[in-house]
This record gives structure tokens, sequence and C-alpha cells, in this order.
């Protein structure tokens, strides 16, 4: 398969025709869904005084593998 | 775990902010999305304005949704918080009150997007919040948004 750029781009481009030619209601329905996270999920209710403040409790509570490390 | 969020309660969620007239907008992937930006995601995000009018007025709209927020968790918002996770109502929800990348609420209200009535971040916002907070998996997905952000502008 080709992974060039430009054939990713083309890719992309036709992906976004398509999702473009669907209901807003279809896109939503088959855009969000819905996987057990840990840690992130465990609480039912977190507050946090700045964006930097979050971003550090992300860093250090959450496995790497979830992404939300810098 | 709540289940995956569904259009009826984006619906949901525009129909009962809009009766509280709270100032909000649709941002990150979720916000992309509703823009067309076909990819998934788990979370609904909201930034919503920092004011103390709309944070009370966000209270009193979340409850009516069905979050259960105890009257700490409500004192919280209030008390200015720039970040809140909410996994205790019908779906999962995150408020941001000051995206990395933006700088004020109203810049980003003014360049907004509607779409069916939905209020969006302009895509550049979506990207800039994006770019700024610059985690892993933002990394991994600002080359299609961008791409994505040119098609919808040659669209417009």
């Amino acid at each position: 398969m080709d992974q060039s750029p430009a054939a990713v781009r083309k890719d992309w481009l036709e992906e976004f025709e398509a999702a473009a030619r669907r209901p807003l209601s279809q896109r939503v329905k088959y855009a969000f869904i819905r996987t057990y996270k840990p840690v992130l999920d465990d609480a039912e209710f977190r507050a946090f005084d700045t964006m930097a403040e979050y971003r550090e409790w992300c860093e250090t509570n959450l496995p790497e593998w979830l992404g939300y490390g810098r | 775990m709540a289940a995956a969020f569904e259009y009826r309660q984006a619906e949901e969620i525009r129909d009962v902010f809009a009766r509280h007239g709270i100032r909000y907008l649709f941002i990150g992937k979720s916000g992309a999305i509703l823009l067309g930006f076909p990819d998934t995601t788990q979370d609904a995000d909201l930034f919503a304005d920092k004011s103390q009018e709309n944070c009370s007025a966000l209270i009193v709209a979340l409850r009516d949704l069905g979050f259960t927020l105890t009257d700490e968790q409500a004192s919280e918002i209030l008390r200015g918080k720039d970040f809140v996770q909410l996994k205790n109502g019908p779906f999962d929800l995150d408020l941001v009150f000051a995206p990395d990348g933006i700088e004020r609420f109203d810049d980003a209200w003014n360049r907004r997007v509607e779409v069916e009535r939905f209020p969006v971040c302009h895509p550049d916002d979506i990207i800039a919040s994006k770019e700024a907070a610059n985690r892993v998996k933002d990394r991994e997905s600002l080359p299609r948004l961008r791409a994505f952000r040119d098609y919808w502008k040659n669209r417009r």
C-alpha cells in the first residue's frame, strides 16, 4: 500500500468528503466510542485550579500509553 | 462508566444550555467531529466562559442534564477552576475554562462556528489548543486535523 505523504493526504481527503456526505447525527453516532481508561475513569469528579496542574496530574498518574504525557 | 456519548445527548446539552443562557463552545476532537472531522473520541469537551454568572447557570444546567453535583463540587466550579472532569452523569464531560493556546473566551466566541445550532470553536482554535497542549495524543492527531482544517476552509 502506498504510504507516501501524497497518498496519505489523498486518503484523508476522501475520508473528509465521505464524512461531509453523512448527516451530523450519523457522524456523531460513529465518532464517540467508549473504552475504559485506567485511573482517568476511576473518579466521578476532578477539578484542577490550572491547566498546568491538570497536565502535571496526567503525567504523574496516568499510564503513558494513554497518550496524555508530553 | 457512562455509555458512549450520543447525538441526542449533544442536542440535550445544546438545548438545556441555551435555555439557561450558557456561554460555551464545543472544543477538542468533539468540536472537530461536529465540524465534520471523521475520527473517534471518548468524551465531549466544552470550553465555557469562566464568569461567575455563567458558572452559576452552568451548575443548574448540569443538574438539569442529570449530573449529580454535590454542593462542594458545585462550589469548586464556582470558585473558577480551569479544568473540571465530570463522570457523574449520563455521559462523561470535560469542562475547560482556560484551554491552552486560547487567550480569552471572548476571542474564541467571536470566531465560533455554528453547526446545526451547536456552538463550536473555529478549527484554528481547536488546533491552537492542541498545539499548545502538545501531548502525545495531540501530536498524533494534529497532521490529520490540520489537513481537515484546510479542507473545511476550502469548502466554505
